[in-house]
């Protein structure tokens, strides 16, 4: 694993999917008129015959895609989040999450990573696609695990909602690192630790920058990435959280219906009786601002990450301060 | 029953009436259901099952899956299923499930929230354009369903794709749940809407065989997708249905059913 300040890289989603298209003909690239914006222009511009914009309507987009699904190819459908779930709902369950056909979802901008405002900002995203009987939901935290998810969502039959930041996406992992559909991976510390932080997507790095100084102040502490929010990987957490104080979840999504509501269901289900803070958006809409300041403001922080192990873990003393990492032009660091 | 290649105009006619008695028996298993589009659309069906379409090879999409009984009654008449499997139409655990859905073993895609069967059907007529295949795609629609905004996505990009080998059936009977659509809202002018979309249209008396067949014969005129707006009646011109009846749904009584029966018999004698 790298450290923060973390390197950023452009379109690691866009040139996956060429690559992929390129060793399977029948892959098909949908888009709604956001090409430049959901990294399609490099499958516009290098396989024009299988991009087919199908303009500012995403009802039919999704429905198209379950036509041309059933007609054998795999197809991506690209968009913004709140587009690709929220506005088309009826038709992903009835266009392809009922028939299971190989569509795949691919939703940019998540929770408060968009300065739009909330009609751009997919806070519920994952709670709606993990909902649906046949759906996998994944939200890789980097441009290694983005790669990899292209490659391995193809390679599963059905359908998948693929949750991705749009822009300049961090390098966290090492080139080693595999995603793996059916884990979720211990990253810090190990079982037995006073603290389990499971994290997934834009938290990861606030997940990892927390467990550092939580560590430096003598708490131990194990993060778990887990990208692939459904299906769970509820053994994983299991074995982590069984000898634990505290499990905290991280997220970029309402904490209603999505990675902690996933950790919820798994610790209760088990009749493990361990403390769950659930970090991510409170059950609120948010507002328009930047993504330092809206993380900031909503409590998807480091510090916020910090604060809720302390007073999970009733710790006497003042919490630390989660060290500032500055954040270098095209770098990406957690707020 | 009545073998699949191209039936003559006699044989059609029967093959409807046939459909209207084959889906007045299922709806009197329960005595109420989707009878009403049976009535309306065995014109419809008789002439795409009768010949039109290349079933098994074209694409067969129905779009408003209320009316998948006249597509069970249809499929019976020329052997794709078995007649006996009907009286299950509606029963627990029967695969012939009262509104279309993925267990509906006919049909390429079979809908049942409405609106999304020519976004379907898009896909498959762009599928078909990719491949280079020889292949058609049918789909049925109805005239209540086009007050989802879906169908007109689908319908724009139907015409900029020149998706010229899909074709498309509208039953406009005029009907919805809470009566005569035109009571709703206002869908007309129907077949202006589509000509504006970019559509070949054609405009017909929905029972009428002959006009059917030869406006789908000439479906391929241009490289434009092609669309029937076929005017019909609910009750499907019997005169034993009172002009009061909910066609959406029609409940049928014992005195109903007979009278039904006695009268679609005597047409197809």
């Amino acid at each position: 694993m790298r450290e923060p300040p973390y390197a950023t890289v452009l379109k690691p989603y866009g040139a996956a999917l060429v690559e992929l298209a390129r060793r399977r003909p029948e892959v098909i690239c949908l888009g709604a008129d956001l090409t430049r914006q959901t990294e399609t222009d490099l499958f516009r511009d290098k396989l024009p015959d299988r991009f087919i914009n199908i303009g500012m309507a995403e009802a039919n987009m999704i429905s198209v895609a379950g036509g041309l699904a059933r007609a054998g190819r795999v197809v991506f459908v690209n968009t913004f989040g709140v587009f690709s779930t929220r506005r088309c709902f009826d038709q992903i369950a009835m266009s392809v999450a009922y028939p299971n056909l190989n569509v795949k979802i691919v939703g940019f901008m998540p929770g408060l990573s968009s300065p739009g405002g909330p009609s751009h900002q997919a806070i519920e995203d994952v709670a709606l696609m993990r909902a649906l009987p046949n759906f996998t939901v994944i939200e890789p935290a980097d441009a290694i695990e983005t790669r990899q998810a292209v490659a391995a969502i193809a390679a599963h039959p059905g359908p998948v909602y693929l949750r991705l930041k749009r822009g300049e996406i961090p390098v966290i992992f090492d080139d080693s690192h595999r995603l793996d559909l059916r884990k979720a991976q211990v990253l810090v510390g190990d079982e037995g630790c006073q603290l389990c932080i499971v994290a997934s997507g834009m938290m990861l790095p606030a997940a990892l920058a927390a467990a550092r100084t939580l560590i430096e102040n003598d708490v131990s502490v194990a993060v778990l990435n887990a990208p692939v929010i459904k299906p769970f990987d509820g053994a994983t957490v299991l074995s982590m959280a069984r000898g634990s104080r505290l499990v905290i979840t991280a997220e970029n999504h309402t904490i209603v219906g999505g990675l902690g509501s996933a950790v919820a269901e798994v610790l209760a289900e088990a009749g493990i009786p361990v403390p769950l803070r659930r970090i991510g958006i409170a059950d609120t809409f948010a507002e328009a601002g930047s993504r330092e300041f809206l993380f900031a403001k909503y409590g998807l922080g480091t510090r916020d990450i910090v604060n809720a192990a302390w007073d999970g873990l009733k710790i006497n003393r003042p919490p630390p301060l989660a060290r500032v990492v500055e954040l270098s032009p095209g770098a990406y660091a957690p707020v | 029953m009545i073998s699949a290649h191209e039936l003559d105009a006699v044989m059609l006619r029967r093959l409807a009436g046939r459909i209207r008695l084959r889906a007045t028996e299922m709806v009197a298993i329960q005595g109420f259901g989707y009878l009403g589009q049976a009535l309306s659309s065995a014109e419809i069906f008789a002439v795409l099952f009768g010949g039109a379409m290349r079933y098994g090879h074209d694409r067969f999409v129905l779009s408003p899956g209320h009316y998948v009984i006249a597509l069970y009654a249809a499929a019976a008449e020329i052997g794709l299923i078995d007649p006996q499997a009907l009286a299950t139409y509606g029963k627990d655990g029967s695969d012939l499930e009262a509104i279309g859905s993925e267990r509906t073993p006919l049909g390429d895609l079979v809908c049942g929230s409405l609106g999304q069967g020519l976004s379907g059907a898009v896909g498959f007529a762009l599928a078909a354009e990719l491949a280079g295949e020889d292949r058609d795609v049918f789909a049925f629609l109805s005239d209540g369903e086009m007050e989802e905004g879906q169908v007109w996505e689908a319908a724009m990009l139907a015409a900029h794709r020149r998706l010229g080998r899909l074709a498309v059936v509208i039953d406009a009977n005029n009907s919805q749940v809470d009566g005569p659509i035109d009571s709703v809202t206002t869908l007309e002018p129907l077949a202006d809407k589509w000509r504006a979309f970019g559509w070949r249209v054609a405009e017909l008396d929905g029972h009428d065989i002959e006009a059917l067949r030869r406006a789908l014969a000439a479906r391929h005129d241009g490289p434009e997708p092609f669309v029937i707006v076929a005017r019909t009646q609910i009750s499907g011109g019997l005169r034993a249905i009172p002009p009061t009846v909910d066609g959406h749904f029609i409940k049928l009584d014992a005195a109903l059913r007979a009278a039904i029966t006695l009268e679609l018999e005597a047409a197809i004698a």
